[in-house]
């Protein structure tokens, strides 16, 4: 091993100066992909608390015509940042909390390429979630949109510190996404076990692989286009500065090349949860398996080439026009697909109505509408009707919230039992279900008719006499449902990590790898790296699979029983992603503060890239 | 068993939500798109009705598919044999790929056709209103006419109006649902939109939007649009072609209209008029109308175009002495003297020039403050001076009242501000500008 150069010095000491199995320090120091896994979930279901809370003073403000319970400055403030919250903050990282536990379970490996970074993104975005997000408590939120239009946050149009954190909090949650996609390509590419084949990767991988892909393209787009705005904000150059002659558009279309790609990246992981819930609760392998890849990757590919579907009101031109138009339609058949295999792996099946299957039939029910409003809306003569008002809400949130979060909670019950040896309470989690199905369906469906019937979006209030107000009212209510829906789910959630029913190593006989495993997981997750041959191990696997599985299966083995080595914890990764993040905040309150970040980062840096990963191999 | 207790539980929601979608059917839609009143309207109404039907359609086989799948293949208590373990189906795959291929393409084709027809270049002889965004109002002039006015426009029927459009500051978007679709308005850059509000019209009101997110007031960046009859147009503009109506300057000289303040991207930029300044009123009804008395305006608190009357709540603690009487000439002194000249034009009077803010020269003849914020009478006007500040979040009107709070500079007005009379003066003088 290479850290048999290290210095003495350097070298770590073997046993740490801390319990690494429990207590508050194991969680900071842990490099464990479950524990992180772990991390990544319980932070993004706060944000999504934080982001929920913020959309339910928006529906009471809305509730009726000329709401006064926020300002105006409050409410761009509070939908800014339930966009923000929700995109960056809640979903994106929900999908990472099962990137991250269940890649390596998946592909049957010990843990991702590069534990270290790995801890190092969850700290980069714990840490840029909370610089993004605490503003609000001080009434200097980012008030630009979730899609920080310029000119409106250039230096000229929003010379208050709201937008800087902004700028600035995107910067640093864009370093943890890519860090982290480089990180799961490497994995899923070098760290199969033997047999585990492309065309034999559970297709959750499958489409985590296709998301890791798409955000190591599409993250250096709204990067540079922030660069420029951070530049124009702090360092006075001018090239969103429209009196200095900038053409607006520019921003628009760096925003959404990064943008539309973006929204694929938040529904492909749900897409591939559903394709796992789906099969194991109907007892059939999924149906069209190469075609489900094969659409999720032309659905990744086509994402690329449709962002100007949302500029049809910018007077791009007719050919423009018709080019994203035709490009956007496309979209719609691969994603047809999708939702037709599913339908096609349900059929003939066995179909058990677990909480995990409620919200993945609810996933493809819903999804269906936003499919088909999408459609509505990739027509630009129609779209001039329907964007920018409440139509587009509406459709957007049968996509995120009806697509994602379904999907999300879906995986949620789905996995609990394999994150915590515990099942969570089927009686509950189906109440949760329902009143989050009715309340989501009452809150956005009636968005279809107000958008319609010319309700625009973004305003803090509006005019009684416009035919709104029961729309609106109704969705303020289903808003509600939801509030009471989600406290469900949270007293089931953390009621269950403790007194939940034992749920042994495959609860809902499913097929795939990591059912083989004890539940909750060994921290080496594999006693032996399994050999595969097959797509469903436990289900149309040979004896090969099955030994795997029989060792895997056995429980109570420590990693010195099984001479398995296992990366050193530490804290270095925290520190470093704690003094980027005060570098960073040191472009809004002095150079100073800037340049001991960057100091402190660096040293710890090295210090980290010094250290070995793991003890000496013997 | 189970199934019919739920549906049982389900039954009275199920109700409720029947009895508000009645209740909603009550309601009137003023600014709903399903009924156009001019041809681009209806060019994309008729692609809408398509797109519903075609979605309908795929929403009630795809649901049913899905359900019946769901209830005909639902696992039977202790059944514990092995579904049959299919992983595919070749054609069915092609069949699912290519009905949607189809469907789209029955979408695709009038789509692309009607993006060439709707964004051609307007017909010659349309009637050209140069839109200009500003935070949070609309700027409308009529370089045909030499009319420069703000947050409400005439039209009228049966003649093409060409909507050219650019901002002064950030981004907008105009938008009238029941006559057309949206167009962003953009600084450094000219678009354009252009419709014919139909024929059969009789005189009416429309509200519009601003609907692309402007900053702290983008909620209240409304106008008025009135499509009139054409005689009532050409009586409308003769009016608004007049200087001031009380207290204008003989032999004042005609207003001189900004140059558009467009774009390099001017691609589809019909030829503008000669000379804007010193074309004539077009058009005989003009001609004729042009010395009478005031013009056309369209007549306010008719019930049924009550949805284009304001409600918005005036701000608590906002209030104006009762029963004072403005004088309008001391009215046009204050007026002259104070703050308000650097920002407004009011054609007629050589001191009022500034043109950063809405043209004043025919306020009394608007239906609307604000950007149809609140209805244009002496008691909101009166209000507005006061304190624009607490009356629209934002705005760059300063609060004029003395020991009035300015919210935005977070301070009482002390030195320089105007007492009630003064105030009601100025309502006075510029209620008179018909």
């Amino acid at each position: 091993m290479a850290t048999s150069a290290a210095p003495a010095h350097l070298a770590p000491k073997s046993a740490v100066g801390y319990d690494e199995h429990s207590g508050i320090w194991s969680w900071i120091a842990t490099v464990d992909h479950k524990r992180i896994g772990l991390l990544y979930l319980f932070t993004a279901l706060g944000f999504f608390l934080v982001g929920g809370l913020e959309a339910v003073i928006i529906r009471a403000q809305l509730q009726g015509p000329n709401g006064t319970i926020v300002s105006a400055e409050m409410y761009n403030q509070l939908f800014t940042m339930h966009g923000t919250t929700m995109i960056f903050l809640a979903v994106m990282p929900l999908s990472a909390a099962f990137f991250n536990f269940l890649i390596p379970l998946q592909i049957g490996a010990r843990d991702v390429a590069f534990p270290r970074l790995n801890a190092f993104s969850y700290w980069v975005y714990l840490f840029g979630g909370l610089f993004i997000t605490l503003p609000i408590f001080f009434k200097v939120a980012p008030n630009g949109g979730w899609f920080g239009y310029t000119p409106l946050t250039t230096p000229s149009f929003s010379p208050q510190v709201n937008i800087d954190f902004w700028v600035v909090g995107l910067q640093i949650l864009g370093v943890s996404s890519l860090a982290a996609a480089f990180n799961f390509i490497t994995t899923i590419i070098n760290l199969r076990a033997p047999g585990m084949t492309l065309m034999r990767m559970p297709m959750f991988t499958w489409m985590s692989f296709v998301v890791q892909f798409m955000l190591v393209l599409a993250f250096p787009v709204i990067t540079i286009a922030l660069v420029f705005l951070l530049f124009d904000r702090f360092f006075g150059t001018q090239f969103y500065e429209i009196a200095a002659g900038a053409d607006p558009l520019l921003w628009q279309h760096l925003f959404w090349i990064f943008g539309h790609p973006e929204v694929y990246i938040l529904i492909l992981p749900a897409f591939g949860l559903v394709s796992e819930i789906i099969p194991a609760n109907s007892r059939k392998p999924l149906f069209g398996y190469p075609v489900m890849v094969y659409s999720g990757i032309l659905i990744a590919l086509l994402g690329f080439g449709v962002w100007a579907h949302h500029m049809f009101a910018v007077g791009m031109g007719p050919i423009a026009d018709s080019v994203f138009a035709l490009a956007t339609m496309l979209i719609g058949i691969p994603t047809g697909v999708k939702i037709f295999n599913w339908i096609g792996t349900m059929a003939q099946g066995q179909v058990r109505f677990t909480t995990a299957m409620l919200f993945a039939i609810g996933l493809v029910a819903l999804f269906t509408i936003g499919g088909i409003s999408g459609v509505m809306h990739s027509s630009p003569p129609a779209d001039l009707q329907q964007t920018d008002t409440y139509f587009i809400v509406a459709h957007f949130h049968y996509v995120l919230f009806g697509g994602s979060i379904m999907g999300i909670f879906g995986g949620i019950y789905h996995y609990f039992p394999k994150m915590t040896g515990r099942l969570m309470n089927e009686r509950l989690g189906k109440i949760h279900f329902w009143i989050n199905f009715i309340g989501m369906n009452l809150t956005f469906f009636p968005m279809h008719f107000s958008g319609m019937l010319g309700m625009p979006r973004r305003i803090y209030t509006y005019d009684a006499g416009q035919g709104w107000d029961t729309f609106n009212l109704i969705s303020s209510i289903g808003a509600y449902m939801l509030v009471v829906s989600t406290a469900i789910f949270a007293y089931n959630f953390l009621r269950s990590r403790r007194n939940g029913e034992i749920a042994g190593s495959n609860p809902w006989n499913a097929g795939t790898l990591e059912w083989t495993i004890p539940s909750p997981v060994p921290e080496y997750n594999f006693a032996e790296l399994p050999k595969v041959t097959s797509r469903y191990p436990l289900w149309e696997g040979n004896e090969t699979d099955a030994e795997s599985a029989r060792i895997n299966s056995q429980e109570g083995k420590t990693p010195a029983d099984l001479g398995i080595v296992l990366p050193y914890s530490t804290i270095k990764p925290m520190i470093v992603a704690f003094s980027m993040v005060v570098m960073f905040t040191g472009l809004l309150i002095s150079k100073a503060v800037l340049f001991i970040g960057a100091a402190v980062m660096v040293v710890a840096l090295y210090s980290w890239l010094l250290a070995p990963l793991e003890p000496e191999h013997h | 068993m189970k199934g019919k207790a739920r549906l049982r539980q389900l039954a009275p929601l199920g109700i409720a939500i029947a009895l508000l979608t009645l209740a909603a059917c009550a309601d009137s839609y003023p600014n709903t798109t399903f009924d156009p009143h001019s041809e681009l309207g209806r060019a994309i109404d008729s692609i809408w009705d398509r797109l519903l039907i075609l979605g309908t359609i795929v929403f009630v086989l795809v649901e049913a598919a899905l359900l019946y799948v769901v209830f005909r293949y639902r696992r039977r208590p202790n059944d514990t044999s092995t579904p049959p373990q299919t992983h595919g189906n070749a054609v069915l795959e092609i069949i699912w790929t290519i009905i949607p291929a189809v469907i789209l393409l029955f979408i695709a084709v009038p789509t692309v056709r009607t993006i060439f027809k709707t964004q051609a270049k307007a017909v010659a002889g349309a009637l050209e209103i140069q839109v200009i965004g500003h935070q949070w109002w609309w700027e409308f002039r009529y370089p045909e006419y030499n009319i420069v006015t703000a947050n409400e426009i005439y039209i009228p029927t049966g003649r093409t109006v060409n909507f050219k459009m650019t901002s002064q500051d950030v981004i907008h978007s105009f938008w009238i649902p029941q006559l057309a679709g949206k167009r962003d308005v953009i600084a450094n850059r000219t678009n354009y939109i252009w419709f014919t509000p139909d024929t059969t019209l009789g005189p009416s009101v429309w509200n519009g939007f601003c609907t692309e997110y402007c900053g702290a007031s983008h909620a209240k960046m409304r106008f008025r649009v009135f499509t009139v009859k054409p005689d009532q147009f050409a009586s409308w503009v003769a009016g608004q072609q007049r200087p001031a109506a009380f207290g204008a300057q003989q032999g004042a000289p005609p207003p001189m209209l900004m140059p558009f303040p467009g774009a390099r991207n001017d691609r589809a930029a019909p030829a503008p008029p000669s000379n804007p300044a010193v074309t004539a009123p077009v058009g005989a009804a003009t001609a004729s109308l042009a010395s009478a008395g005031p013009g056309y305006t369209f007549p306010q608190n008719q019930p049924e175009f009550d949805y284009a009357k304001p409600h918005t709540p005036v701000p608590a603690g906002l209030k104006f002495t009762p029963g004072l009487t403005g004088n309008a000439a001391r009215g046009q002194q204050v007026y002259s003297s104070a703050a308000c000249i650097g920002c407004h034009t009011i054609t007629g009077n050589p001191m009022s020039m500034g043109a950063t803010a809405p043209n004043l020269t025919h306020i009394g003849s608007r239906a609307t403050l604000g950007a149809g914020t609140f209805p244009n009478t002496p008691a909101y006007l009166a209000l507005w001076i006061k304190n624009a500040r607490a009356m629209k979040p934002g705005v760059l009107m300063p609060t004029l009242g003395k020991g009035e709070y300015d919210p935005q500079l977070k301070q009482k007005v002390t030195t320089g501000g105007l007492d009630d009379q003064q105030i009601a003066d100025i309502v006075a003088y510029l209620t008179s500008l018909k």
